[in-house]
């Protein structure tokens, strides 16, 4: 079990060092809220889709897209509803009325939605969070930081398989995990305290291995490999920058 | 190696446990959201190691495991999770304050420290749900209570700060109780190590 979305692969966006693609997701989501027009907004997703699917993750961002089917679903269904502004029917199913304001509504807020969703998943499904958290103590981050961002993708899967052995035990004790909702209710503490407790008690000594390892040293770390930028990471933040100043340029003098 | 002792909330001296600490809270944030979803409720219960770190070790760690908690979910598994940093934020320093003052020293003041909270993560919350998504949450029963609202001719944002409370309410008012319950059952030793609230309290 893995927390981190990252898939593995050799392609010229894996290749790229994590601060061009922290800056290709950052435009991404400033262009995102700089676009007015659906149009605009769905050429910008087309640009991520042609991003995502060069970079081979195009299939992992799908299923991302589906997980948050519903919620692109509600918008629609809500504002085409009932916004405020609505004023053409353009659907209607018996007393049902969508209208047409409230649907295009709707349907730039799902775009702004996934195109959100992939401007960070440009970053965060071609990047190893690991290089990632390096390259951002290399610039000054506290190392402190480093640490927890690390630890926290290391402790989820154990403590997720901890939960799991948890349930199998309280279970053969009796605990009842399915029925009524009062029933579900009374089996959350069972699960969760001793795995809250146990872990606490842990942290008493990790924190005393840390420190007799120099934690607490305020030297700054050196680092065992050295940076690599490919060659084609200037062309791309340049990149960046020019279809972020056309997306502005395009807004304030076209309406995009 | 022992925690310092603080004598403010504020106090803004981590120690190595307290750095640990961090990590371990968001962890058990994930995990009561795993539990949560298998048991198939109709909460979150995504902040309950948030709420237990700022109890233990006071607001600035709270706030910090909130914030590290959100950026790095935003990073890694759920990307929506970045833009509602501030609520959690907002959770781990209203929590850590109220506990140092007080407010976890028995279950009827957690009960009401869970309707602060729920009040205070719909009023952060609101003004990211109105700019992002026009002041839906993408949660269904608010969503719905939302569109009957707005469909009455409610102003937006009144309506989405009710689609968000009446989500909130319960979800932290839960997430605060469980969090006061295994609070109570922790070892002595272990709570006062943190040297966070309800250290504080009973000396005081």
């Amino acid at each position: 079990m893995r927390v981190s979305l990252y898939v593995p692969a050799d392609t010229w966006l894996h290749r790229l060092d994590p601060m061009t693609k922290l800056l290709m997701a950052a435009a991404g989501v400033a262009l995102t809220f700089v676009l007015a027009r659906i149009e605009s907004g769905a050429v910008l997703w087309a640009i991520f889709f042609t991003v995502l699917g060069t970079g081979r993750v195009l299939r992992q961002a799908g299923s991302v897209f589906a997980g948050v089917g519903i919620i692109a679903a509600t918008f629609l269904i809500v504002q085409g509803l009932v916004h405020p502004t609505n004023a053409t029917p353009l659907i209607i199913l018996g007393p049902v009325v969508f209208y047409k304001e409230g649907l295009l509504i709707g349907l730039r807020l799902a775009l702004r939605l996934y195109n959100i969703l992939s401007a960070t998943l440009v970053l965060v499904l071609a990047t190893n969070p690991a290089d990632l958290t390096e390259a951002l103590v290399r610039r000054g981050a506290p190392a402190r930081l480093g640490y927890v961002i690390m630890s926290v993708l290391q402790i989820i899967p154990t403590m997720v398989a901890q939960s799991a052995a948890i349930a199998d035990a309280q279970r053969s004790r009796g605990m009842e995990t399915e029925g009524s909702l009062w029933v579900r209710v009374k089996a959350f503490l069972p699960l969760m305290g001793p795995l809250v407790t146990s872990s606490l008690i842990a942290t008493e000594e990790r924190a005393l291995a840390l420190e007799v390892r120099g934690f607490g040293s305020s030297a700054r770390p050196t680092f065992l490999k050295p940076e690599v930028r490919p060659p084609h990471a200037g062309l791309v933040r340049i990149m960046c920058v020019l279809t972020l100043a056309a997306g502005v340029a395009g807004r304030l003098l076209l309406g995009w | 190696m022992s925690a310092q002792r603080k004598t403010s909330p504020w106090s803004m001296q981590f120690s190595t446990l307290t750095i640990v600490l961090i990590p371990v809270a968001i962890g058990i944030n994930y995990v009561g959201k795993l539990i949560a979803a298998a048991l198939k409720l109709p909460l979150w219960l995504d902040s309950i190691g948030t709420v237990l770190a700022a109890m233990l070790a006071g607001p600035w760690v709270g706030a910090i495991s909130g914030a590290a908690n959100n950026v790095i979910f935003g990073l890694t598994a759920d990307p929506i999770s970045f833009w509602y940093l501030i609520t959690s934020i907002a959770i781990g320093f209203v929590v850590g304050y109220l506990a140092f003052t007080g407010w976890v020293s028995s279950f009827g003041r957690a009960v009401a420290l869970g309707f602060i909270v729920g009040i205070v993560a719909t009023v952060v919350s609101t003004p990211i749900n109105v700019i992002l998504w026009e002041g839906q949450t993408g949660n269904v029963w608010g969503d719905a209570l939302y569109a009957y609202l707005v469909g009455n001719g409610w102003p937006i944002w009144l309506a989405s700060f009710l689609d968000e409370l009446v989500v909130d309410i319960p979800d932290k008012l839960a997430t605060v109780i469980v969090s006061y319950l295994i609070l109570r059952a922790l070892p002595e030793r272990l709570a006062s190590l943190f040297a966070g609230g309800r250290d504080q309290v009973e000396r005081l």
